[in-house]
């Protein structure tokens, strides 16, 4: 009996962390793209998910034109804002998630992974690291050796006179 | 031996969104190197597909490149 109480109070907490990639259709004005962006974002909290990171939409050249049917007219886009959210939510909310997210009329495309809590974007954890590499340099140049102008006078002298 | 690209920079998941990382192991053509050529382990090598696939398919790397 204790470990079906156990089992149980695990699967309540059992939340996994999921993450939804999506693609808003280029022809939304863009002003009303923090508007889609936080309905979508309330959608995910009407699921009960913790929202983890996500960023904000950004307008990017696609590598191949995509087509969506808009009250059966097909159209053809190679363009469209690009948007991502981690979140964390109960395994059986994400069914519901994807069936609301395919009625959405501004999404061109979208796909939900599983994925980790810790930030899994590697690009800008280099960045970082770069950023740091030139500092070091030049704080190994900054102490450069005291120069004896005698000495050096001296050694040339006796390389002159050799 | 080469090393793994992946292990040597301390990189546990391969995401979909880092298109820059995913595109050194695509040839010209677009298509995913063999991991006789990319030297990363198999694992990571299933990683790395699963991950230029998803990539794909949210128009963020080609399917063919010309």
């Amino acid at each position: 009996m204790e470990t079906m109480a156990l089992k149980k109070d695990l699967n309540e907490t059992d939340a996994r962390v999921y993450e939804v990639g999506y693609l808003l259709l280029p022809t939304i004005p863009e002003e009303d793209i923090p508007r889609i962006y936080s309905g979508l974002k309330d959608l995910l909290e009407g699921l009960q998910a913790e929202i983890i990171s996500d960023e904000v939409p950004k307008l990017v050249s696609l590598a191949y034109t995509m087509n969506k049917s808009i009250l059966n007219v097909r159209h053809k886009f190679s363009t469209a804002y690009f948007s991502w959210t981690k979140f964390a939510v109960d395994a059986e909310e994400v069914l519901a998630l994807k069936k609301k997210l395919d009625l959405e009329p501004n999404i061109l495309r979208f796909l939900i992974t599983k994925t980790v809590r810790e930030n899994t974007l590697a690009a800008k954890r280099f960045a970082g690291r770069d950023r740091i590499r030139p500092r070091s340099r030049a704080e190994e140049g900054a102490p450069p050796a005291p120069i004896n102008k005698e000495e050096i006078d001296k050694e040339i002298d006796a390389m002159v006179a050799a | 031996m080469r090393q793994d690209y992946f292990s040597a920079n301390n990189i546990k998941h391969i995401d979909y969104k880092d298109v820059e990382i995913l595109k050194k192991f695509l040839n010209p053509n677009g298509k995913i190197m063999n991991h006789r050529r990319t030297g990363v382990t198999a694992g990571n090598q299933r990683k790395l597909a699963a991950a230029v696939k998803r990539a794909r398919f949210l128009g963020l790397l080609p399917f063919v490149a010309k």
